[in-house]
Formats: structure tokens, sequence, C-alpha cells
């Protein structure tokens, strides 16, 4: 954790400054709220790496002696990759409202429940990857694609018009309803802009969440209950 | 000699195994430039000319980076799995187990950015031999140089590698971050412009630029940036050999 937050940090306070003298518009102010989402997908991903490492390792043959539910296992996954997210990024936010001027610190703190949906649904999205990895080191390609695909692929480091202008119009589209950027952009506009929420936002960044964090808890569900069939995934 | 070449031909083979991280690292490192590189590129323009070539070849600094710090990693690994203990057993001196390992980073460093570095020259229509040859030169001796602090901090692993993990991710992050690898120092703060001169990555981003054709005027001394390069490499590549003497005795495996 201490690691994680030495980069989000050291990408906040040198990176986003040193970016602002080379643009002609506050990208530091623009950056920064985006780190705090960047470094909430940075944790929620940590949950594949760890049903990863429980499957490979044997460690989910133990889980199951315990006297929980399959699926209060899946449970307990999942929301322990959304709290684990959510408790990051609250900590970069409150470091991001401390060196960002800000008019909405009321809204910035309405925006965190969706932040925490939106973690378990990336949790769940790296809980399915983790799952389907059957084979090797595989796990790792699909994280590093994940990461390409969603944080790459998102308004996290550019504005929309910028995607809009150079990346073709479907991928635009999906830059711009890509749960990171929806977050990023709730973020930039009410909790540090001062602008009042955008419920329409907000209930997008629902609906994208839930269906990921359902597909992953089902794929976990899936693995653990064949294990328990068959004693291998 | 002839053992040190085998020693480094066994580790090089295990390498080539795993040819498809090669791919994967050749196919994250074109997406990164075609999408991350080319929109950051538009958002500098005016300030910074050819900010897309500026980023590629900061973008193959890290990979050398990268490819340094698996060396080290590695060797840490080794010692821990209980490897080492039967490298230390075989006919070879530690000098010559450490110049295999340095062979092997260089194979490492070549396959992971030669390829992805002549791709890049040839597209943006700046392919020269010569330019190419001293680049990979500058960029090799910044891989050795990193692989020689990496292995000189091995000795922190030997007590804890979770310790090591941290300490080598928190110090690969501030190495980055205040380094010319993203931006030219001349736009960097003052108060942060002296901690990017204690950046041996500063000097290799720039030394590699230098050599492609990249404007001088944001760029370090080249002669001042070949000096420290080689001198990083050289120092802490003995400070490792040293090391490695004096403490690899009595390494815990496991």
């Amino acid at each position: 954790m201490a690691v994680l937050i030495s980069l989000s940090v050291s990408d906040m306070l040198v990176t986003a400054l040193v970016y602002r003298g080379l643009m002609n518009f506050d990208y530091f102010r623009f950056l920064v709220p985006g780190i705090v989402v960047a470094g909430l997908f940075s944790a929620a991903t940590d949950t594949g790496r760890r049903i990863w490492l429980a499957l490979r390792e044997g460690v989910v043959q133990y889980y199951m002696t315990l006297p929980i539910r399959t699926s209060g296992l899946v449970v307990a996954y999942i929301l322990s990759g959304g709290l684990g997210g959510i408790v990051y990024s609250s900590f970069l936010l409150v470091i991001a409202l401390a060196v960002v001027p800000h008019q909405g610190i009321v809204n910035a703190l309405l925006i965190i429940p969706f932040m925490f949906v939106l973690s378990t649904g990336i949790a769940g999205l790296s809980a399915f990857l983790a799952s389907i990895s059957r084979r090797g080191e595989i796990y790792w390609v699909y994280a590093q694609g994940l990461q390409v695909s969603m944080v790459t692929i998102s308004t996290v480091f550019y504005p929309a018009q910028t995607i809009e202008g150079f990346l073709p119009g479907p991928v635009a589209t999906i830059a711009r309803y890509n749960p990171l950027s929806l977050a990023a952009g709730a973020l930039r506009d009410s909790g540090f802009g001062g602008n009042p929420l955008d419920l329409s936002v907000l209930g997008t960044l629902l609906a994208a969440s839930l269906p990921l964090a359902v597909s992953g808890a089902l794929a976990y569900w899936v693995i653990l209950r064949t294990i328990r069939l068959r004693g291998k995934p | 000699m002839n053992r040190v070449l085998t020693l480094a031909a066994y580790n090089i083979k295990l390498l080539l195994s795993e040819r498809n991280w090669f791919f994967l690292i050749w196919a994250l490192f074109a997406l990164q430039i075609t999408i991350f590189g080319s929109l950051m590129s538009r958002l500098v323009s005016g300030k910074v000319e050819d900010y897309l070539f500026f980023y590629s070849i900061g973008l193959m600094v890290i990979t050398v980076f990268d490819s340094g710090a698996s060396v080290g990693r590695n060797f840490v690994e080794h010692a821990h799995e209980g490897e080492l203990p039967y490298y230390l057993s075989l006919p070879i001196s530690r000098r010559g187990f450490l110049a295999a390992q340095a062979l092997y980073g260089v194979a490492d460093t070549m396959l992971k950015t030669l390829p992805p570095l002549l791709g890049i020259l040839f597209f943006m229509g700046r392919l020269t031999v010569l330019g190419a040859f001293f680049a990979v030169l500058a960029l090799l001796l910044l891989g050795l140089g990193i692989s020689g602090i990496m292995i000189s901090m091995s000795f922190i692993a030997f007590k804890s590698v979770d310790i090591y993990s941290a300490f080598i991710a928190g110090l690969s992050a501030l190495l980055v971050r205040f380094s010319t690898v993203f931006y030219p120092l001349i736009f960097m703060p003052n108060f942060y412009s002296p901690i990017s001169l204690l950046s041996p990555l500063t000097y290799g981003a720039d030394l590699a630029r230098w050599f492609l054709g990249f404007d001088p005027q944001l760029l370090l001394n080249p002669i001042l940036a070949a000096a420290v390069v080689t001198a990083v490499a050289v120092g802490t590549l003995s400070l490792s050999a040293r090391i490695v003497d004096r403490i690899i005795e009595g390494v815990k495996v496991g």
C-alpha cells in the first residue's frame, strides 16, 4: 500500500506539476482528480492478483475448509477489493484536496459511495480475469490489457475533446463512457470545480460498474464450485 | 571465460524460452506510443518540438530501466529460491558469476529495446545506422548501471525480500518521476531540477536523444551525460561485485 501511495503521490506532486508547465491549460488541476481514480483502479485490481495467487498456490483449498459458504467467500473477496480501492483512493483524495484549490468538498464526499461501487466493479472484473487464467502467467497479460484498455482509453490523462480529435469515433465514445472517465469527470466538475452533482453521470457510473462486479463474482463462484466438486479448477 | 559464457548462455536460453513476454512488451510499448504518446503530444504541442519522439525515447528508457531492475530481481529471487548456492557451487569465480549476470542483463535489454527502437526510428524517419548504434550503446550502459544499483541493493533482500521490493519500487518511482524521461530539464520547476540531476535516467535519456538528433537545447551536455552514464555503470557494477563477494555467504533460503 505504501508503494502504491508513493507512486500516486509522486505522480500528483511531480509529474502533474511538471506537465502543467508544458501545456496551455492547468493540467495539474486536471490530472490530480484523474490520479485519484487511477489509484482506485490499481488498488481494486489487486483483488485479481490475490485470487490468482490463491488459485495457483492452493490457498483457495484452505479457504474452502472454512465454515463459510462459497457465495460468502465470493462476496467477501469482491467487497474487500471494493474497500481496498476506496480506502486507498480516499487517502489520495485527502492529499488532492490539500494541494488543489477546491469548491465542492461536500460533493467530493458524496461521490465516494459511487466510487466504492466502481471499485467493486473493477475488483469483480479483475476477479473474472483471474478466474479464467488457468494457464501459467497469462493473468498478467490480461491485467496489462485491462490497464491499457481502461486507463489509457479514458479521460484520466487527457480531455475528451483531445481524444475525439485523434481516436476513431467508437473508441472516443468508449473513452467517454468508461467508468474511470465518468468518475474522474465527476470529481473534476463537482468535487473540485464546485458544479452541482450530475445525477445522470453518477447513474451511468452505477450502471457501468454493477454488471462488472456481478460478472466477476459469478466467474469466481463458478471456479470455486468447480474446485469443490472436482477438486481442481 | 568459457565458463562465464556457458553460464550466461544458459541464462539467456531460459530468457528466450519466455518469448511470448517479449511480444507482449513490444505490443504494450506500441499501444502506449500510439495512444498515450500521441494524445499527450497533442496537449504538449508548441512547447516541445516533436514531443512524440521525445516521449518514445523516454518510454524506451523506462523499458531499459525495467529490464535492468529485473536482472537485480532475478538475482534476489535466485538467492531466496535456493538456486544461488547451486550457482556458487559451480566451478566459476564470483566475479565470473556476476559477469554472466551482466551478460544476461545485456541480452535482456537488447531483446526488449532493439526491435521497438528500430521500429520507432523507422516510422519517424530518424533511422540512421550510427544514431541507432550509439543510442543502443547508451541504453545498454544505462541498463548495466541500473542492474548494478539493483544488485548492490540486494543486500537488503538478504535480510527481507518484502523490504527490498518496497524499497526498489519506491526508489524506481523517484528515479523515473524526477528524471527527464518524460519532460525536458528546462521545464522542471527550480525546486525539482537539482533532484533530477541525481537520477541516472536523466543522463541516459538525454544522451540517447542526443545521439538520435533531438534538439540539443532541450538536453544536457552530451559529454557530461556520457561520462555520468559510464561512471554509474562501472561504479555500481564494481560496488555490486564487492558487496556480493562479502555478504553472499549465509543468504537465507525461502
